[in-house]
């Protein structure tokens, strides 16, 4: 046992020999202005949200060519105590913006950004913000869905399209409603089914809830979850699959087109702000008009005038000059969700608590 | 060559401290070698992990902040564990906790002062941290159910529960169309104490309880004839479903309390991670401290280090986060694997060792 | 010598830290014999028999079968040279027949040969005398059937050297004398037996010569039709000991007991004790006898109130206590010693020392909920000094203990609460001579102080020596109960498989 133990510790001796030859890289005078600390909920390489944000900092990165420098840490679960130790570290680590990149790292964001007043604080999506410091950012993702949706409507010839969506809420509703919209602008007769997965991170679920939707005859398959476990069901099963959060195409040929977030955009903006001095909290929402929104190259499965048609409206919703939501529009029980004539801005988008009609769920 | 295991009776203090130690080191060697394979200087990442924990005051805090739910849950389940009820649901007991205190937060008035207001949600937490261990202790006590598949089946029921309050009917209508619970009144939140939320204070309040209570009472004394003979307390007059239901109450209603601090202190409000895997982490030091509530303290703090350097390993060093789990899987490990040669012998070749054994 | 010795041990030597459990032992077995290997409890036996096992091996020493030297690393090494040993415990799987027990754990081919199998069964049952159904479920199995098939299955493996340890424990007289006609036919056919025991009698019935153990050292080799009882236990214990069992004569005081018409259903409605009536008198031993599990637990708890009579009436002192606690049991003055196979299972916290024992019973009647140990160190120390219990201290784990102190345990803290009725189950299961006399005299003071005893017991010879009348159960009926100064051993044999008697009329 003495041996052992003698053995051991020299093993550790060893290894502390190999560590003082380790070589200690110090940050020599660079002229790094803003060091960001992004917080993400995924791995890097998702293939999805987490994904996009990742190379959308390294774009960021190149973007400023030596101004930027940015650390991160991934798989950080929605636990307030998680995100602020994390947060706090970074900070440590002489980061002097963080950016948290999950609905669920709200509350850590709001309760540090009181904190550490010379930290920016920025928070993808929810509401909260202060007036110097913290700000929330997001996006009209409500576009990309209508033209995704219009593309779906050109391929179908079962004309029901499935959905595998999340949460019943406000933020998925107006996907599939900007998506039903969408479709419904090709080809009126179109339905939408919708399966609610109740969570964001199951692929079993999320392959389970196409092939459902799949089995009720759609034969495109579009989602508002994180894996592209909907794509790959698709795929095998022959139907046509839309991508979202991020342009990766796991459904081969049928891989229609993707909804998807590019982040590069708000960082390169919010970034130069605050190099600038300039940055004020805004509660930012991207558009297609500026670039955060974007929808994937559409597959020449697609009719060729539908692709045109997409083109057309997208450069009008670039221009301004097209609204997803307007009237009239009804909910599904009836009521009416904009009037005929209006549009829905966005307060009025965000009030959304229900699928129009021409959607139904299974 | 022959290898032989056998079962130790007795050891000797000084060979069982002897072993631990190896075990440590060997862990502190074997992720070294793992790290090296990484192409990562390991001295550079175990300084790391201590730095990350206990390197500044505010990191102390936040390693405190972690050792806080880890050993209020491990308290809980140790003394269930004690009884051989398996309760593998301290997750859903800590989320059913959070609720009841979130409950009482968001339904009683925001004038109240903050004593009474915290002391209601302190036992509301309990009431339903208690009766989510209740039912299956119920079912086990009444009808034998097997306890450690129903406990964690309460779990996900727990955590759906609270997703679809978070989803539907508790959702915050000024979160923006966001799905959140509203955030608790000042009245609700914990207060600090030299940094920290006071639920340190409760945490040594409840280490110094189940210590007692484990060895010096009446009830602690029949969970632990329970736990080592159904039939002897049987024979003993012992009422064991109500053996069994106390013991559940008091474990699920710890649990509960782990589910109010963290509503209350961190979140300050209810979200469905509440309970943030403390439920199932807390398993380990609870086995690890030998059921042992003053060990389970330690074995806590020690866990929180770890987590909490694995964090800072993350962020300082950028490696990904799969090294800085190899590094906490691999000392459980090898602190686990001591467990094994601290109960049996292993015996290598043909030479004969005395073997420890009963005396046939 | 012409014949090779069928075993031969020479100077083995085997300890479990520092009690040398084998210390230089000789043994040596011829074939066609029937040996036994007589000893007291801890004498070593045991071990010897695990170190030909292959389930230890020996310190020093060295080991031969049929002339061989042989190093054992498992008990399959002992296996592939032809020895069988027949546990104690049997290790049979309840929910398999017979058949795939035997088959159980070869390394056979994947598909086991049905055809093949029966016949070689068949063949081997016929050839010794065996007799079994081979499609028997073993949780169907009476205790004799299930050692018949522990023998075929080790035969089966070809053993031709057979080590029984303490075969006869659990059987009824006529099983036991069915077991001797099956040793007696592999004798024959040229198989070494070995047969643990510290039963004199059946030494003297069955084997051709005798090794005796004691204290971990082979005393001698001797032919047993050359030596006699006495001179066995001297060899034994070490001193000459007067082995009778005195019936305590002791005027039996008024009926403090009273069972009428005890009716005890099992959980899927079974009757486990039907119909059971009998009476206790304070300063008497009433003996129950019967095969195992035939009522003898229900019986005793449903007097404890560990279960509830499903129909008749327990009448103590002439009140019905049917329907009350155990804790109110425990109060009006019945205590309870029921002596599972583990010794612990029941009565006992095995890891517990003997102060957390000692209070096991008593914390209830203390006020508060603080447990208090103070009286019960005091309790433990008169306890351990009065029954001469043999612990390094009153801290230890009662499991370290040995088998017969744990029992002095147990029964000293029954007994310390001053009982009126005191129920022992299998109170000297385990328990070498000494150790049982101790026990017994126990009780015959326990019964002079006027305490009605239920004294359930499997060796026919001491219920017959100690108890004032027996009453034999079968499948839980009462099948008789009689003094045992009227009838034989066989008769309560009879009884015990359920045949009445003719003279029972006669009994008491």
């Amino acid at each position: 046992m003495k041996k052992f133990l003698a053995i051991l510790l020299a093993l550790v001796m060893v290894f502390s020999f190999v560590a003082c030859g380790g070589d200690e890289n110090t940050d020599e005078g660079s002229d790094v202005q803003v060091k960001v600390g992004y917080i993400f909920i995924g791995p890097i390489n998702d293939g999805g949200f987490t994904q996009a944000m990742y190379e959308g900092a390294v774009a960021s990165k190149e973007h400023f060519a030596g101004k930027m420098d940015f650390i991160y840490r991934e798989n950080v679960a929605e636990d307030t105590q998680e995100v602020k130790s994390t947060a706090l570290n970074m900070i440590d680590e002489g980061c002097n913006v963080i950016i948290a990149c999950s609905f669920g790292f709200g509350d850590a964001m709001n309760e540090l950004s009181g904190e550490y007043p010379d930290i920016t604080f920025l928070h993808f999506s929810g509401a909260m913000k202060n007036d110097t410091n913290f700000d929330n950012w997001f996006g009209s993702m409500e576009q990309a869905r209508y033209l995704t949706g219009m593309a779906a409507a050109s391929v179908t010839e079962s004309n029901i399209l499935g959905y595998v969506a999340a949460h019943p809420y406000t933020e998925v509703q107006i996907g599939i409603n900007a998506f039903t919209l969408g479709a419904q602008a090709v080809n009126p007769d179109v339905e939408v089914k919708v399966v609610y997965i109740n969570t964001w991170g199951d692929a079993e679920l999320e392959k389970t809830g196409a092939e459902q939707l799949l089995d009720a005859g759609a034969d495109v398959i579009c989602y508002h979850a994180d894996s592209t476990a909907a794509q790959l069901a698709a795929a095998e099963r022959d139907a046509w699959a839309i991508g979202w959060n991020y342009p990766k195409n796991d459904a081969g040929d049928k891989y229609l087109t993707a909804a998807y977030w590019n982040p590069e955009v708000y960082f390169n903006y919010a970034l130069q702000n605050i190099m600038d001095g300039t940055f004020v909290p805004e509660s930012y929402y991207g558009t297609m008009a500026d670039g955060l929104i974007a929808i994937d190259e559409v597959s020449e499965a697609v009719p060729v005038e539908v692709r045109n048609q997409i083109n057309d409206i997208k450069q009008q919703m670039i221009d301004g000059t097209f609204e997803v939501f307007t009237g009239p529009i009804y909910y599904k029980d009836g009521t009416v969700l904009c009037e005929e004539g209006q549009t829905l801005d966005r307060a009025g988008i965000w009030s959304i608590t229900n699928e129009i009609q021409g959607v139904s769920a299974i | 060559m022959n290898i032989r295991i056998i079962k130790r009776s007795d050891m000797p203090k000084r060979q069982e401290i002897i072993i631990r130690i190896a075990a440590v080191l060997m862990s502190i060697v074997f992720a070294g070698l793992i790290l090296v394979i990484f192409g990562l200087n390991p001295l550079k990442i175990f300084a790391t992990i201590i730095k990350g924990s206990l390197g500044t005051e505010i990191r102390i805090q936040q390693t405190i902040i972690r050792a806080i739910p880890l050993t209020i849950t491990a308290l809980g389940i140790i003394v269930a564990f004690k009884m051989k009820f398996w309760n593998i649901g301290a997750e859903g007991q800590i989320t059913m906790g959070a609720f009841g205190a979130t409950w009482v937060a968001l339904n009683l008035p925001e004038t109240l002062p903050m004593p009474v207001m915290l002391l209601l949600m302190m036992i509301a937490a309990m009431l339903c941290g208690g009766i989510w261990a209740f039912i299956p202790a119920m079912f086990k006590a009444k009808m034998g159910t097997n306890e450690t598949i129903f406990t964690l089946m309460m779990n996900y029921i727990a955590i759906k529960f609270v997703t679809y309050l978070q989803y539907g009917p508790w959702m915050d209508p000024n979160a923006g169309g966001f799905p959140k619970i509203a955030k608790f009144p000042a009245n609700a939140v914990l207060p600090s104490v030299f940094g920290i939320n006071i639920g340190w204070i409760i945490m040594l309040l409840f280490v110094v309880f189940v210590h007692i209570f484990m060895n010096y009472t009446k009830k602690g004394y029949e969970i632990a004839v329970v736990g080592e003979s159904v039939e002897t307390a049987r024979y003993a007059g012992m009422n064991i479903s109500r053996i069994i239901i106390t013991a559940m109450l008091i474990s699920g209603g710890m649990c509960g309390i782990v589910g109010m601090i963290q509503s209350s202190a961190i979140e300050k409000t209810l979200i469905s991670n509440i309970a943030g895997g403390y439920g199932f982490t807390a398993i380990i030091p609870a086995w690890l401290s030998r059921l042992n509530a003053v060990s389970a303290l330690i074995v806590c703090l020690a866990f929180a280090m770890l987590i909490q350097g694995g964090t800072y390993l993350q962020v300082s060093l950028g490696i990904s986060s799969a090294v800085s789990s190899i590094v906490q899987g691999t000392i459980l490990f090898f602190v686990l694997g001591s467990e094994f040669f601290l109960q049996y012998k292993v015996i290598f070749g043909k030479k004969s060792v005395k073997a420890e054994t009963e005396v046939a | 010598m012409q014949q090779n010795l069928a075993i031969e041990m020479r100077h083995i030597t085997k300890s479990f830290g520092d009690i040398k459990a084998n210390d230089d032992i000789n043994l040596e077995v011829l074939p066609g014999e029937v040996h036994a290997l007589l000893g007291e409890n801890g004498a070593g036996k045991t071990t010897l028999m695990n170190m030909l096992s292959g389930i230890y091996t020996p310190d020093s020493g060295e080991i031969l079968i049929n002339g061989a030297p042989v190093t054992f690393h498992s008990p399959a090494d002992s296996i592939r040279l032809g020895i069988g040993m027949i546990h104690q415990h049997f290790k049979l799987v309840d929910v398999m027949i017979a058949k795939e027990n035997i088959i159980i754990g070869q390394p056979s081919s994947f598909f086991t040969k049905g055809r093949e199998l029966a016949q070689k069964v068949k063949e081997l049952s016929d050839r010794y005398g065996l007799d079994i159904d081979p499609n028997k479920k073993v949780y169907d199995m009476s205790v004799g059937e299930k050692q018949t098939l522990e023998i075929i299955k080790v035969l089966y493996r070809g053993a031709r050297i057979l080590i029984l340890d303490e075969p006869t424990a659990v059987l009824t007289p006529q099983e036991i004398t069915k077991l001797f006609r099956v040793i007696n036919n592999m004798k024959e056919q040229g198989c070494a037996v070995v047969i643990i025991t510290h039963k004199l009698n059946e030494v003297m019935e069955i084997s051709d010569r005798v090794t005796v153990l004691r204290k971990g050292q082979s005393i001698d080799t001797v032919v047993t039709k050359d030596v006699n009882i006495p001179s066995l236990i001297e060899m034994m214990v070490g001193q000459k000991v007067d082995l009778s069992i005195h019936r305590e004569k002791t005027e039996k005081v008024e009926k403090i007991l009273e069972a009428d018409g005890v009716t005890v259903l099992n959980a899927e409605g079974k009757e486990m004790l039907s119909n059971v009536s009998f009476t206790l008198a304070g300063g008497e031993i009433l003996g129950v006898a019967g095969v195992a599990n035939s009522g003898q637990k229900e019986l005793c708890e449903s007097i404890a109130g560990l279960v509830h009579a499903d129909k008749g009436r327990i009448f103590f002192e002439g009140e019905n206590i049917v329907g009350k606690t155990p804790r109110d049991i425990i109060k009006l003055g019945i205590r309870m010693g029921f002596i599972p196979e583990d010794r612990l299972g029941m009565g006992l916290v095995g890891s517990m020392d003997i102060v957390n024992n000692m209070i096991l019973k008593d914390y209830q009647n203390q006020p508060g909920i603080r447990l208090r140990k103070g009286p019960c160190i005091e309790k433990a120390k008169k306890i351990v000094a009065a029954l001469d219990i043999q612990t390094p201290s009153i801290n230890t784990p009662v499991k370290k203990l040995s088998g017969g102190n744990i029992q002095k345990v147990l029964l000293g803290r029954e007994i310390d609460a001053a009982p009126k009725v005191l129920i022992t189950a299998y109170a000297v299961r385990g328990l070498d001579i000494g150790a049982s006399h101790k026990i017994y005299d126990l009780l015959n003071e326990q019964k002079k102080n006027g305490v009605g005893i239920l004294f359930v017991g499997e060796d026919l010879d001491v219920l017959m020596e100690l108890c004032d009348r027996i009453m034999v159960l079968c499948h839980g009926e009462v099948t008789g109960i009689v003094d045992p100064s009227e009838v034989t051993k066989e008769d309560i044999g009879l009884l015990m498989t359920g045949q009445k008697l003719e003279k029972e009329e006669a009994a008491v």
